[in-house]
């Protein structure tokens, strides 16, 4: 009887604490290996295209990659309407139509070119959609 | 050429209907398209925001349309009845209730779900008329006594499980842990799609609809049992999670307002937290706001207050639950009143070394409604003769019990249960016409596109749950009154027992609400276990399974049964509160009548909401 305080505890412990702990730590180090850059796709008027680079913050409508390898980008539409993505000047693998509301795609190139390229969104989101585009940096 | 299809389309024959629909955030116009039996449907989605679909329940045939990028559909409408048309496309917030009615006349399954309830009507009549005398037990449809019962915790399984401290701990434990990811979705989502969200699919859609079909009516508070809500003040209020610690609060322990000890807070909170059913069922971050909120009252009210005042008498959706859970198959209830008449002090209310002291402030000892027993299983663990029951019986036993109960004035019938009863069908109609309907303008009101629109919701709310309603109950309650000729009973009392009613027809409509719900969305779910947070997770390798409506074909038929059912109940039990309400079995029989056809008419009306 005098052991079920602290069992009972621990298992309300694990259940709330341990939850999120775990889960934030499965999302940090299992999964961030599978993409260099994470995009979060959202219409003009909620914030535009969103990037991040692992390490290095937030950034809105840029990002950078490095020269020559092979770059895995992870895209969340985390918006309530469709959206697609583009990177026009680059094979992109596989090919990507449409990104659903909620859906999560991840796309791979290579970066085998230096400069400044556009990306962009390719499903008619809003009425501002064409503004919903971005640059892409290799370097 | 208009004339002609018009022309042809009248005429017995198949034709070719050229339908133009045109889409647009959460509506089609045309929102309602009649075809006959037989024609081919040739259909042209347009769409004039975003990306839209359209898929035909009970056909399964569906097309989607981007903005400049037109989709066509043929079908033969061989199927007849009215079917939704809804979006298939994640379109906005509320893309799930994105609907149309599709009519392929002529509408066998109104006609004869309405003759159903006509039929059943008539047989009740019957059946009442030929009554001679008052029977010596109350029968469930003549046939299952209404005394009746057996308890389950005879199986010692069954009883050493309920007398262990760990239950209902564990489950509370198992829902902590689920209710921590809803909580973390809900706050990840913020404003994302709903329907693929974890928080927002297992709270509105699993939960939602488990609660209405299955948990309620079969075990009553079955879910208070393992809701995880009070666990923080419990420990506060105790000092101790599972183990027995102070049965005096840690707290201040006050006494909930006596005015206010009955379902009346309920009936209002539970009202206005419909208020904002266009956000929270729709969008995670206002789920997430709901459920923290809950939570932090949960635990400002054991600081503040004795027990668990916070479910009683604070908890939206704890009314509900209570008052049709007196329909439920299962009741906490005393065997043998001789030994808890002998029994002093009595352990169930004052608690001992065993357990708690009942916390939902019940006397387990002569308990014989369900709407306050929590099912938290302290009184089975208190009692020292093991004279506490889980027993079985027939549903709605507890309606027809009168409570002596002499300390207190709660868990009576009285008019806060009856407004439960009737605000409960209210609230039904509004969510039904607002989330199943084909009215974009009411979608707009209950989410609050414009202030006026929503304020034309909440008043049109009001009028309905607490004036339409019960003023119709009243009128026929006071026509039963008179067809009585009976003088000396309270026109009050007849209302009550007669809103009683609405207790088994509340959870069959609810039930049918919930299967348009499940049905079409619940592939959703097999999405969201795999992925709860739209990280691009696959835990169990379901996350790339489409949406994926089932058993759309059927599921008006499954709605007129539950609103059959629901009425087959409604007139069995009604006769027998007649019975009750007047003193000779004449004057039962003419006060039925008015209220006969009060039922009977609410059901056709029900039965048109759902087919016709």
């Amino acid at each position: 009887m005098k052991k079920n305080e602290p069992v009972a505890a621990l298992l309300i412990i694990l259940a709330t604490v341990g939850t999120v702990v775990g889960i934030l730590a499965y999302e940090k180090y299992a999964r961030s290996g599978l993409y260099t850059v994470e995009l979060i796709a959202r219409s003009p008027l909620n914030g535009n295209w969103l990037a991040r680079i692992p390490g290095g913050g937030w950034q809105s409508r840029k990002f950078t990659v490095p020269y020559g390898e092979e770059t895995a980008i992870r895209i969340r539409n985390i918006e309530t309407v469709s959206h697609g993505f583009a990177l026009p000047d680059f094979k992109v693998e596989p090919p990507i139509n449409e990104i659903k509301a909620g859906e999560v795609k991840i796309v791979k190139f290579v970066a085998d070119k230096k400069g400044v390229f556009p990306f962009m969104c390719t499903v008619w989101c809003s009425n501002e959609h064409l503004q919903m585009n971005g640059e892409m940096t290799v370097e | 050429m208009v004339y002609g299809l018009w022309f042809m389309a009248n005429s017995a024959f198949a034709a070719e209907r050229l339908i133009e629909v045109k889409a647009k955030k959460f509506v089609y116009t045309p929102n309602i398209i009649k075809v006959n039996k037989g024609d081919t449907v040739k259909l042209r989605l347009i769409s004039e925001d975003v990306h839209h679909g359209f898929f035909v329940d009970g056909y399964g045939v569906k097309t989607s349309a981007h903005p400049g990028q037109e989709g066509s559909l043929q079908f033969v409408a061989d199927k007849a009845g009215r079917f939704n048309f809804r979006c298939s496309v994640t379109c906005g917030a509320l893309h799930p209730y994105m609907i149309g009615y599709l009519y392929v006349s002529p509408n066998y399954l109104f006609w004869g779900g309405a003759f159903l309830v006509i039929f059943l009507g008539l047989i009740s009549l019957i059946s009442a008329l030929r009554k001679k005398q008052k029977d010596e037990r109350l029968k469930l449809f003549g046939i299952i006594p209404l005394d009746w019962r057996f308890p389950v915790t005879k199986f010692k399984p069954v009883r050493a499980l309920l007398k262990s401290r760990w239950f209902p701990l564990l489950p509370i434990i198992f829902n902590l842990f689920v209710f921590t990811i809803i909580l973390m979705a809900g706050f990840i989502g913020g404003l994302s799609a709903g329907n693929y969200n974890f928080g927002v699919m297992i709270v509105w859609i699993l939960w939602w609809v488990l609660l209405m079909t299955f948990m309620v009516p079969i075990i009553g508070r079955f879910w208070c049992m393992m809701c995880p809500f009070p666990l923080i003040g419990d420990w506060i209020q105790r000092g101790k999670l599972v183990n027995v610690g102070r049965q005096k609060s840690w707290g201040l322990g006050k006494r909930w307002v006596s005015k206010w000890r009955n379902l009346w807070p309920l009936v209002v909170l539970f009202w206005v937290s419909t208020w904002f059913s266009g956000f929270f069922t729709v969008k995670p971050f206002a789920t997430f706001v709901l459920l923290g909120a809950i939570i932090l009252i949960a635990i400002i009210t054991a600081l503040f207050f004795e027990k668990r005042t916070f479910c009683l008498f604070i908890c939206p959706v704890s009314g509900f639950q209570g008052l049709y859970s007196n329909f439920s198959l299962f009741g906490v209830r005393s065997r043998d009143p001789e030994i808890c008449k002998k029994h002093v002090p009595k352990t169930c209310v004052v608690g001992s070394e065993k357990g708690y002291g009942c916390p939902w402030m019940e006397l387990p000892y002569e308990m014989n409604r369900n709407t306050y027993c929590g099912l938290c299983f302290e009184c089975l663990k208190t009692c020292p003769y093991d004279n506490m029951d889980v027993v079985l019986r027939p549903f709605g036993q507890d309606l027809f019990a009168e409570r002596r109960r002499t300390d207190d004035v709660y868990n009576r019938r009285g008019t806060d249960e009856a407004f439960k009863a009737l605000t409960m069908i209210g609230i039904f109609l509004s969510f039904f016409l607002a989330f199943q309907g084909p009215f974009g303008h009411l979608k707009d009101m209950v989410t609050a596109k414009t202030f006026g629109g929503y304020l034309g919701y909440l008043s049109e709310s009001f009028s309905v749950d607490f004036l339409l309603l019960p003023g119709l109950t009243l009128l026929f309650a006071y026509l039963s009154k008179k067809f009585s000729g009976n003088k000396e009973v309270k026109l009050k009392q007849v209302f009550v027992n007669f809103a009683y009613c609405f207790v088994p027809v509340g959870l069959a409509v609810w039930a049918a609400f919930s299967l348009g719900i499940i049905l079409p969305n619940g592939s959703y779910l097999l999405h969201i276990i795999s992925d709860p947070f739209s990280w691009g997770w696959n835990l169990f390798g379901t996350s790339s399974i489409p949406w994926t409506p089932v058993f759309t074909g059927i599921m008006p038929y499954l709605q007129v049964l539950a609103t059959a059912i629901g009425l087959l109940f409604a007139l069995d039990f009604g006769y027998k509160f007649s019975l009750r309400t007047y003193a000779t079995v004449e004057e039962a029989k003419r006060g039925w009548v008015p209220i006969l056809v009060f039922l009977v008419g609410v059901h056709i009306f029900f039965i048109k909401l759902f087919t016709g």
